[in-house]
């Protein structure tokens, strides 16, 4: 089949009138308008939206500190969304991560099914860790995974780099109904190998309801957080509930770390791909003063109490709980915490964890990932079954299904987000200036992310710095070397 | 007649064995093309790999503790849970309880007990007063690979248990019988009849748990992952990691290798010490 790369059809549409489609998140905070909204007037609260439609409002910050009201334009595609593909009768496989999201597939699929007869298309999950680590040795010998997904960064590269993927570039609904921003991670040299389907972001989760409760405010930078640390320990809360103890999402905190730790994001990135490579060592300047931060909120009680015993099991149950104020994760955790205490639904928030107290670069993460694929070692058919699938999940009601169900939002244009009051309540960090989580700026996760971000861990429970930087430096050296 | 077995084994056992040992020659990613690299890996083990030798050390640490504890408690139940009563066969089913769970499972359930907040371990200790012993099992590079020592003989210790007591239930009654007319005590008959005679069961005993030591993969994964820091990283979790986290496939393999190598030192010197040759007493 022939294919096009995104600068081909980028030309193409030159002379053609572009559409602009917009995806509408808001919160549906009722109170908090200084006056009649109105675009470019002055706002009080950051965050407050006007509502869901296009033509929405959001009191953002703009970079001279001022609260403004600024139109809300996060679902920019080329054009009208389309409809899904039709799928000819087949079997295939969609082999994914997360189990949680079993009963909305199997929701969607059958609705899928129903649309295309004949069309099966088979559940196969695995826990993220498994799949991290075995998904491509098991999907490269599998030509029947003709769908599945991958994280970006480290696994992306390699399915592509195994000739996995198959280039989707050409197929409208990758450019019409995919916020075009969200694409990068799924583009190679122009050409898209993958949509990734869920919008994330990887900043921490606060209870409002406490908050506002103990009359705290989100500290707005890097004194503030410690002090703020200080009092919530001392009311019997937990600040920070990180589960150290896991790695996967204890590694979370560290994008927030990262991203204002550099004066623009191209020395952010070559710094990270400088250890990412072995060209340098933790022992720079620049990552012995992140390590440090880590050392200062663990000596400002930030953590709980033994946080290297922490793990993602009781951090979420005690944030749920109300023991802890803060659950340094992301958006991903809010269906982990409503599931242990149903009572937490619309109780929760995004903050920015701004790690400086010069003004920053950066409000926010965000990471476009769960990166939708078309096997290229399917056979034809299968590789079409697998494109309508993805085509269909690509249709802003499917999409909206999905988000709502699994309290996910998406990259999918105009998908309203109001009937999920968490999705709803955390959209407004969209308003904000944000990065690409920059954890998985480091693919090489095995040799380096995992024993930097241990090194981390352990500096948070109370490990000396120098020495524990200078030693993992040794050990990621020595396995440069094998 | 024996072409076929020796064609299954063949297949099935040294052909992927083979296979290894070439791999481990090699440098491999597992998506490009695999570089030969002769003896590389073996000597990057031996000479630059700090961390493979600390993972190989923590592994003959955990196989001592295992070995010894888990023998010698299963060793102490059986002799107690010899005879055929409704009671013993009762205990027995007990202790062997926790061999039929997941390991998965069990690794969860004693993550939960040393919760160094709210544990049942450390709750218990608190209660009791000894608060200086109520520690971050898992959290601290310190305790966490004997925690999962522990972890590891609740496991399995039932099981062994069921071994020795069929072990111990083939010496003859008249040795006792014998040993009691001549006056010996409980403990010179244990010393002179039930221990040499179950040298045999011991022997089988002592090369399992060793083997399932060496194979702790599922409990150190679950409970810890290697961590903190590779403190109670086994060389079976190292594997897998450079295989499927670094994507080191020539160098897992040379891991591989050693770890075979290990397992057979091991199983070695334990039968030299046992002095125990197929089961034989020399």
């Amino acid at each position: 089949m022939k294919t096009q790369g995104m600068k081909s059809f980028s030309a193409r549409r030159l002379g053609a009138v572009a559409t602009i489609a917009f995806a509408l998140v808001a919160t549906s905070i009722t109170t908090g308008f200084a006056a009649d909204p109105s675009f470019g007037k002055a706002c009080t609260t950051e965050g407050v939206s006007t509502g869901t439609s296009s033509s929405s409002l959001v009191c953002t910050m703009g970079d001279n500190g001022k609260l403004t009201w600024t139109n809300v334009r996060l679902g920019q595609s080329t054009g009208a969304p389309v409809a899904a593909l039709k799928a000819s009768p087949g079997t295939i496989e969609f082999h994914h991560f997360r189990p949680e999201d079993k009963a909305v597939f199997a929701s969607i699929i059958a609705k899928f099914e129903a649309a295309n007869p004949g069309t099966h298309v088979n559940q196969v999950i695995m826990s993220s860790n498994d799949y991290t680590n075995l998904a491509y040795a098991k999907i490269s010998v599998n030509p029947k995974a003709a769908v599945f997904v991958t994280v970006r960064g480290g696994q992306f590269d390699q399915f592509y780099k195994g000739g996995l993927l198959r280039d989707i570039s050409s197929d409208r609904f990758v450019r019409q109904n995919v916020i075009q921003s969200a694409l990068t991670p799924g583009i190679v040299g122009g050409k898209v190998y993958g949509v990734p389907y869920q919008s994330l972001f990887n900043d921490p989760l606060y209870n409002t309801e406490m908050f506002a409760a103990h009359k705290w405010s989100v500290p707005t930078n890097w004194t503030q957080l410690l002090s703020f640390c200080k009092t919530v320990k001392a009311a019997g809360i937990i600040p920070f509930a990180w589960p150290a103890a896991t790695r996967g999402n204890a590694g979370q905190i560290m994008n927030s770390f990262l991203m204002n730790s550099a004066p623009d994001l191209a020395t952010l990135t070559s710094r990270i791909q400088a250890i990412d490579t072995g060209k340098a060592d933790l022992t720079s300047d620049w990552f012995v003063a992140i390590a440090n931060k880590y050392k200062q909120m663990a000596d400002s009680g930030c953590f709980p109490a033994n946080v290297t015993g922490y793990n993602d099991t009781v951090a979420p149950a005690d944030f749920a709980n109300g023991k802890a104020a803060i659950y340094p994760t992301g958006t991903f955790g809010m269906s982990t915490v409503t599931n242990l205490n149903p009572a937490m639904k619309g109780k929760m928030k995004l903050m920015s964890m701004i790690t400086v107290d010069e003004k920053p670069l950066y409000q926010g993460i965000t990471n476009n990932t769960f990166i939708l694929s078309v096997n290229a070692k399917a056979t034809s058919r299968d590789q079409n079954i697998a494109r309508a699938f993805i085509s269909f999940l690509a249709t802003a009601p499917i999409a909206q299904e999905y988000a709502v169900g699994t309290s996910q939002h998406v990259s999918i244009i105009n998908v309203n987000y109001s009937a999920n009051i968490d999705l709803l309540n955390t959209s407004d960090i969209m308003g904000k200036k944000l990065l690409l989580a920059p954890r998985f700026l480091f693919n090489n996760v095995g040799t380096v992310r995992n024993p930097l971000e241990d090194a981390l861990i352990a500096i948070g429970g109370g490990a000396d710095v120098t020495k524990t930087l200078a030693d993992t430096s040794k050990t990621i050296k020595q396995s440069f070397g094998a | 007649m024996a072409l076929p077995a020796v064609a299954v084994y063949s297949f099935l056992y040294l052909y992927p064995a083979v296979q290894n040992l070439l791999y481990a020659t090699e440098r491999w990613d597992g998506v490009t093309k695999p570089q030969q690299v002769g003896l590389h890996n073996f000597v990057h083990l031996a000479t630059s790999d700090d961390l493979f030798r600390r993972i190989v050390g923590n592994n003959i640490r955990f196989t001592l503790i295992v070995v010894i504890f888990q023998t010698a408690f299963s060793l102490l139940f059986a002799t107690f849970l010899l005879k055929n009563t409704k009671t013993t066969i009762f205990l027995r089913v007990i202790y062997f309880f926790p061999t039929i769970l997941s390991s998965v499972s069990v690794g969860l359930i004693w993550t939960f007990l040393y919760n160094p907040n709210f544990g049942f371990i450390n709750a218990t200790l608190k209660a009791m007063g000894l608060n200086s012993l109520a520690l971050n099992w898992l959290g601290d590079t310190k305790y966490s690979l004997y925690a999962i020592a522990v972890t590891q003989i609740w496991f399995h210790t039932g099981q062994m248990v069921i071994i020795y007591v069929a072990g111990l239930q083939q010496i003859p009654a008249d040795l006792y019988e014998a040993a009691e007319v001549d006056g010996a005590t409980r403990w010179q008959q244990f010393k002179n009849i039930t221990w040499p005679m179950a040298l045999p069961t011991t022997a089988v005993v002592v090369a399992y748990t060793t083997i399932q030591s060496f194979r702790a993969f599922d409990l150190v994964y679950s409970m810890t992952q290697g961590g903190p820091q590779n403190s109670s990283d086994l060389i079976v979790t190292s594997i897998y990691n450079t295989a499927f986290a670094s994507f080191k496939y020539g160098y897992a393999s040379a891991q591989s290798v050693v770890l075979i190598l290990v397992v057979l030192l091991v199983t070695w010197l334990q039968r030299r010490t046992l002095r125990i040759d197929y089961g034989v007493k020399k």
